[in-house]
């Protein structure tokens, strides 16, 4: 049995949909296994919670969907970022640096 | 396989199919994997649907997303598209300055005519009375048949009875109101002024019941005397000399050197009787009978009365007819007034000025419809210009809808321009319209563009687009298009024969409109320029007219006569003055006392005993200020004055109905126990207008009979105006605290009283030319265009050794017989529309023949200078060059 995986907050989700898709288009599927593998299965998301972000993001204009195939030859909704979304995805990035390195100037004082 | 990419939308049955499939997708996924992992198909599936977390809540979640996406992106289509058509209009309106200059410019004033004849009829005709329940509240008359007034005031007397006795009434009230007339002197505060005032008798403001914006109206207990001085104030007044003092109530203020108490101040709104703008309301209790007579024979007051609810107007009018009939049998002043007229009391307001307002709107809508039909004509033109350019559209796939859509958009927007340049043109002209002041009508306080003024105008420009937009737009995209690109570069000949034949049916329409505003304007300006060439019977340039007056209760001892005769000696002294005289009512501003033939003693017929004779108080050199004639006998002297036998001059009207024949001069009448003997007698001055000739008339020496109005008239040597300053010094000279109530000249008076006409006629006028210019328009485009489009053929033609005159004669028959087909539907149309005109027309009836005939010379005229420029460019055509563009 694996560890309990880290609970995740609802805009780091939306962080983690937009890098994972910055590499490439994916469907949701791919998504949710692209994180679990990059943290060793650390951080996982909910397949709930994932596709009501996918969703909630391409109704914002972030990401883009088609229907195409996945590898294993199934038909499946295809996300990719979109120009928004990349310029999203990067000041979100700036914020969570800047919103880490306060929370840890306060947790290990140097 | 269906589609990847959907467009235009999704349907919201389709986004939830979708939404189910990637779910389902999803779980397909995981549960593989799972059984990779060896798990057992079912347990995977469920497990999978496990480890996903609340499948449901995500589904109806995700639909909702899609949906609201799907939403947004419809509306930023449709956006985006008619940002791209009106980006396309724009630069398509660019391209053609010409066309657009014209086009805006036309609408631009088209549509501000209109907006500004709306704002008129509104404030006047449509915005509420600023009365409670106005349709209960009707006018009343006496009348009488014997005398020919259908319309007269009541005595007070009268006006008593009636009001005991009606059932049929909730209350009846009573006014005496006339405009420059009655007034009082405001004094005491800052430099002394001439109030307008209205004098109410009991039952006004029950009647009208105005809701006073401070304070109360005049309660029924203030006419009696002892309390009656106390005063209603007018918006305006409280503005200008209280400055809104919202403490007014309960002050005293002086009126005509009494204290007056302000009970109360009237909305702006509200300034009944007048036509704009009223100072104080006072009980007319407040002047005696010395001052206002009081029996029944002096018919001065107006009423008004409130019906109770059901009493149709026709009813009350029985019930106080059945009055009247009493009265005129139980009283002999009373003989003759035997009936009454009743109207509701917006009739009585602005019952005659409704027909000059329609008469302008329908003026302006076809201004505007003209307008409509040249922009269309020119916009069809367009488009057989722009057939390729459309063909082209249409072959990369834009569809015949869209095409409309997107001509109807160019449209629309020279509507819209035009319609906000036309609301600022009309703002323009109802601002000057107020602020000239010239124009007296009924509730001109109320004239202003409001958000109602403005909306209009909006709605009228989307109309106009539409109407001038559709047809050229439906015949543009009609089916040929396709066929056009393929016939290549002459493809503008295809549908050639229709579209000319519709051009052509336009510009008969443009005609036949210009014809109908050209014939209201040939008659509304002949009409005006024979009231203008009216002798008057006097001559107004050189005069300066200054109008103050005699507090009332000097009329009856020495002071008043002593001061009025100082007043004027103190302007005859001033150097620069010729003459100067005075008379209550000028000419135009009232038509003095009217005793009955009888009680004058003129040699009468038992059956004219009731004719009205005109009086008015006048002084020595009245006649050489205002330039009247003096044809036999002398002018009133000094020596005319109390004690001496009382004289009078009459004018040739009564000389000529009584005496005729004879000399009136030295002729004696005895009214009463009195003697009157006429001296003079002057030639006819038209006191009730140019529209209208003299009635017989006596004039009879102020210094005998004093009156308290004075409208001092003074002949200058030179430009009058430039006396204004010399003669207000040499009144206050003699009383500092004197009112002058008015300083201006006899000309401004008399344009005054024609300032209707005067505005009805320019503005007839202005229409007039501008229907002018667009019919030729109409006519010189489609000829020019024509002769365009047929070089090969003319070229030909002259190839084939047709002579120029022909060449010529072709074109030019064109355009005649379109001016012809124009004018003759158009004369037809004109008949019938200006007959609406007959009572705003003096001296000329609508029909009037030579008006016709020089109206149809002029669109001929104008018709053939038009053709001729377009004619002589196809005589220019060399057959050579025109031959090989083939």
């Amino acid at each position: 049995m694996p560890r309990q995986a880290l609970g995740l907050l609802q805009g780091t989700v939306d962080v983690l949909i937009l890098k994972t898709l910055s590499r490439k288009p994916l469907h949701g599927y791919g998504i949710s296994e692209f994180i679990g593998q990059q943290t060793g299965g650390e951080l996982s998301i909910e397949d709930a919670a994932l596709y009501q972000a996918l969703h909630r993001l391409e109704r914002k204009g972030l990401v883009d969907s088609e229907w195409g195939v996945s590898e294993s030859n199934r038909r499946a909704r295809i996300y990719s970022i979109t120009s928004d979304g990349r310029k999203q995805l990067r000041s979100e990035v700036v914020e969570l640096r800047r919103y880490m390195a306060a929370l840890f100037r306060v947790l290990e004082p140097a | 396989m269906s589609p990847t990419f959907r467009f235009p939308f999704r349907s919201r049955s389709r986004i939830a199919s979708e939404v189910d499939e990637e779910l389902a997708s999803h779980l397909a996924m995981v549960a593989a994997r799972l059984e990779q992992e060896g798990w057992s198909p079912p347990d995977a599936a469920s497990e999978a649907r496990r480890r996903f977390g609340d499948l449901e809540l995500t589904r109806e979640y995700c639909r909702s997303e899609d949906f609201r996406r799907e939403k947004e992106k419809s509306r930023m289509i449709v956006f985006e598209e008619l940002r791209h058509d009106v980006t396309y209009a724009l630069r398509a309106l660019r391209a053609s300055p010409g066309f657009t200059l014209i086009a805006l410019a036309t609408l631009a004033f088209g549509i501000g005519a209109n907006t500004a004849v709306f704002s008129v009829v509104r404030g006047v005709l449509l915005a509420p009375l600023p009365f409670a329940t106005p349709d209960r509240i009707v006018r009343v008359w006496e009348s009488s048949k014997t005398l020919g007034i259908p319309q007269g005031t009541f005595s007070e007397p009268d006006f008593l009875d009636v009001r005991a006795e009606s059932r049929l009434a909730e209350s009846i009230g009573g006014y005496f109101f006339a405009d420059n007339l009655t007034g009082v002197d405001l004094t005491q505060r800052g430099t002394p002024e001439r109030l307008s005032a209205a004098l109410v008798a009991p039952g006004f403001f029950e009647t009208l019941r105005p809701r006073p914006l401070i304070g109360r109206t005049l309660s029924a207990d203030e006419h009696t005397p002892g309390r009656n001085h106390v005063a209603v104030m007018g918006y305006g007044l409280w503005k200008r000399r209280f400055a809104g003092d919202p403490h007014i109530v309960g002050q005293t203020i002086t009126l005509n050197g009494d204290p007056f108490v302000v009970v109360g101040v009237l909305p702006r709104e509200f300034a009944y009787p007048a036509a704009q703008e009223l100072d104080v309301w006072i009980p007319l209790s407040y002047f005696g009978p010395d001052a206002i007579g009081r029996g029944r024979a002096s018919h001065f007051l107006s009423v008004i009365a409130r019906l109770r609810p059901g009493v149709t107007p026709a009813q009350f009018r029985t019930e106080i007819s059945a009055i009247t009939k009493r009265l005129s049998s139980n009283y002999a002043e009373n003989s003759g007034w035997d009936a009454a007229s009743v109207a509701t009391i917006r009739e009585a307001i602005v019952g005659d000025v409704r027909r000059p307002l329609l008469v302008l709107v329908a003026a302006v809508a076809l201004v505007l419809l003209i307008t409509c039909v040249n922009i269309a004509s020119l916009l069809l033109a367009r488009a057989t210009a722009r057939q390729r350019e459309l063909a082209v559209r249409a072959a990369l796939g834009a569809g015949r809808g869209r095409i409309v859509r997107q001509l109807l958009t160019e449209s629309l927007t020279v509507a819209l321009f035009g319609g906000v340049m036309g609301a600022a043109l009309g703002y323009v002209a109802v601002h000057a319209l107020v602020a000239s002041g010239g124009v007296q009508l009924p509730r001109g306080g109320n004239l202003h563009v409001d958000g109602v003024v403005l909306a209009c105008t909006f709605l009228v420009s989307l109309v106009a687009g539409l109407l001038f937009g559709a047809l050229p737009a439906m015949r543009a995209a009609g089916p040929a298009l396709e066929h056009k690109l393929r016939t290549g570069a002459r493809g503008s000949m295809g549908g050639g024969a229709r579209a000319r034949r519709l051009r052509g049916a336009l510009v008969i329409c443009q005609i036949a409109l210009a014809v109908i505003l050209v014939a209201g304007a040939g008659l509304a300006a002949k009409s005006f320029a024979r009231l203008l060439s009216v002798n008057m019977g006097i001559r107004p340039e050189h005069a300066l007219v200054v109008r103050m007056s005699i507090p009332p209760e000097w009329s009856d001892s020495v002071r008043g006569p002593a001061y009025y005769e100082n007043v004027l000696d103190a302007i005859r002294a001033l150097p620069g003055v010729d003459a100067a005289g005075s008379i209550r009512d000028l000419p135009t501003r009232g038509k003095g006392e009217t005793p009955r033939a009888s009680q004058l003693g003129l040699p009468v017929a038992d059956a004219d005993a009731d004719a009205i004779i005109h009086m008015h108080h006048i002084s020595p050199d009245f006649f050489k200020a205002i330039g009247a004639q003096l044809l036999s006998g002398r002018d009133f002297q000094l020596t005319d004055r109390r004690g001496a036998p009382i004289v009078l001059i009459v004018n040739e009207a009564l000389a000529k109905r009584y005496w005729p024949g004879e000399n009136a001069v030295g002729q004696v009448l005895h009214a009463g126990s009195t003697d009157l003997q006429i001296v003079g007698v002057v030639g006819d001055i038209r006191q009730a207008g140019p529209g209208e000739p003299a009635e017989p008339t006596i004039y009879i020496p102020a210094l005998q009979n004093l009156r308290s109005g004075m409208s001092i008239v003074v002949r200058a040597k030179g430009d009058p105006m430039r006396l204004a300053g010399d003669v207000r010094n040499a009144i206050w000279s003699v009383d500092r605290n004197q009112a002058i109530s008015e300083v201006t000249t006899m000309e401004d008076v008399l344009g005054k009283a024609v300032s209707r006409q005067k505005l009805l006629a320019w503005l007839l006028g202005i229409f007039g030319v501008l229907g002018l210019v667009l019919g030729a328009l109409g006519i010189y485009g489609l000829l020019s265009f024509a002769v365009t489009q047929r070089k090969q053929e003319i070229g030909v033609r002259s190839a084939l050794g047709a002579p120029a005159s022909s060449v010529m004669r072709m074109i030019l028959g064109q355009g005649m017989a379109l001016a012809c087909g124009g004018v003759i539907i158009g004369t037809i149309a004109a008949a019938l529309l200006t007959r609406q005109l007959r009572a705003q027309l003096y001296g000329i009836t609508p029909g009037d023949p030579g008006t016709y005939a020089e109206v149809i010379v002029v669109l001929l005229g104008t018709a053939l200078i038009a053709s001729w420029s377009p004619a002589r460019k196809a005589l220019a055509i060399d057959p050579v060059t025109a031959m090989r563009q083939e």
